[in-house]
């Protein structure tokens, strides 16, 4: 999945990843790698600039830790972050399953004579 | 492999040539994105390790982290809108909150010389001239648009932004004309005192316009400067 079919979604995907817990930036794309079963691959550098303006959109809240001798930027959830996953995810339940319904092949139709 | 002098713990050359790249590509001087840099680094350390967990040797796992975080412009690009909505951000707040300073400055300005104390009432618009007339009501426009765009900048910049279409170029546009009008405004409220002091400066209150003049000046000359880096900054967006 390429980075123009993800658009729009992209915040939602990022907020889910830092879901269960703080993640810095290269985590961040591992989980989102492992948890599409590979099938989301994007270009990783994007996502830095992604993840900064969630931060600014008070969506994320963002540390620098030392864990491991490596400096890392560490993104977490803020509560306003938890309720725009929320409303993420009701919202592409509904386009979802409204664009399932559609793209379903439609039953012949019986032309009455 | 490690290069010295201060460029990072642990990032090879390609590594490094990499980075400079998007720190050229990126709007201020290198001080002003070091955080970002360094972000970055440790994200291509990080994505180097796991190559080289992978099994490739040290230089083909720098390589491999290189193209997975992808071309450098389109990075840089990303990241200059992120900049310049912090800009637009920083300026527009900082337009807001010195606004209201400066007005009471000249408002005590006005009330305590001759447009307060004469003719009883605070404000006796019939007996000013026409022409201080027509400016002060220019200086309420241009206040109008400035925060107007002001509010409009930081709506687009913060938390509301998630619910607007991304347009990059919004809110560097915004505090630029925001910025532009607090010069309009600090402009037109100098030459409004200067036309005064020039015909009736025997009215004045000394130290209230001195302070209000002072306040306009210093504003102006920051307001430009930040406008025209909302401009500039705002040409570099696609």
């Amino acid at each position: 999945m390429r980075a123009e079919t993800l658009k729009g979604h992209l915040d939602g995907i990022l907020l889910a990843v830092l879901e269960p817990g703080p993640r810095h930036g290269y985590a961040i794309m591992e989980a989102l790698r492992v948890r599409s079963g590979g099938q989301v691959d994007l270009p990783t550098g994007t996502v830095y600039p992604a993840l900064h303006r969630l931060e600014r959109a008070g969506l994320v809240r963002a540390t620098w830790s030392a864990a491991g001798g490596r400096r890392r930027r560490v993104y977490q959830l803020t509560p306003a972050g938890r309720r725009a996953l929320d409303s993420e995810r009701t919202t592409w339940r509904d386009f979802s399953a409204a664009v399932t319904a559609v793209l379903q092949p439609a039953p012949p139709v019986v032309s009455s004579p | 492999m490690n290069r010295q002098g201060g460029t990072g713990p642990g990032a090879g050359p390609a590594v490094e040539r990499y980075l400079a790249e998007i720190a050229r590509l990126l709007p201020g001087p290198p001080r002003a994105h070091a955080d970002v840099v360094a972000e970055l680094r440790s994200g291509l350390l990080d994505a180097t390790d796991a190559h080289r967990s992978a099994g490739l040797p040290p230089a083909q796992a720098a390589l491999a982290a290189i193209r997975e975080f992808g071309d450098p412009a389109r990075v840089a690009a990303g990241f200059r809108a992120e900049i310049a909505a912090g800009l637009a951000r920083r300026v527009v707040i900082a337009l807001l909150a010195t606004g209201p300073l400066v007005g009471l400055l000249w408002v005590a300005t006005a009330a305590s010389s001759h447009l307060g104390t004469r003719a009883g009432g605070p404000w006796p618009w019939a007996s000013q001239s026409p022409g201080l007339r027509v400016g002060i009501c220019l200086v309420a426009v241009a206040v109008g648009i400035t925060a107007w765009a002001a509010v409009l900048g930081i709506a687009t910049t913060g938390r509301l932004s998630r619910w607007l279409p991304a347009r990059p170029r919004r809110a560097p546009t915004a505090a630029a004309v925001a910025g532009f009008g607090a010069v309009s405004a600090d402009g037109l409220g100098l030459l409004l005192l200067a036309t005064q002091l020039a015909t009736t400066s025997g009215k004045l209150s000394p130290i209230p316009a001195a302070a209000a003049a002072a306040a306009s000046l210093t504003r102006l000359t920051l307001a430009r400067r930040a406008a025209r880096r909302c401009l500039a900054i705002r040409a570099s967006l696609t």
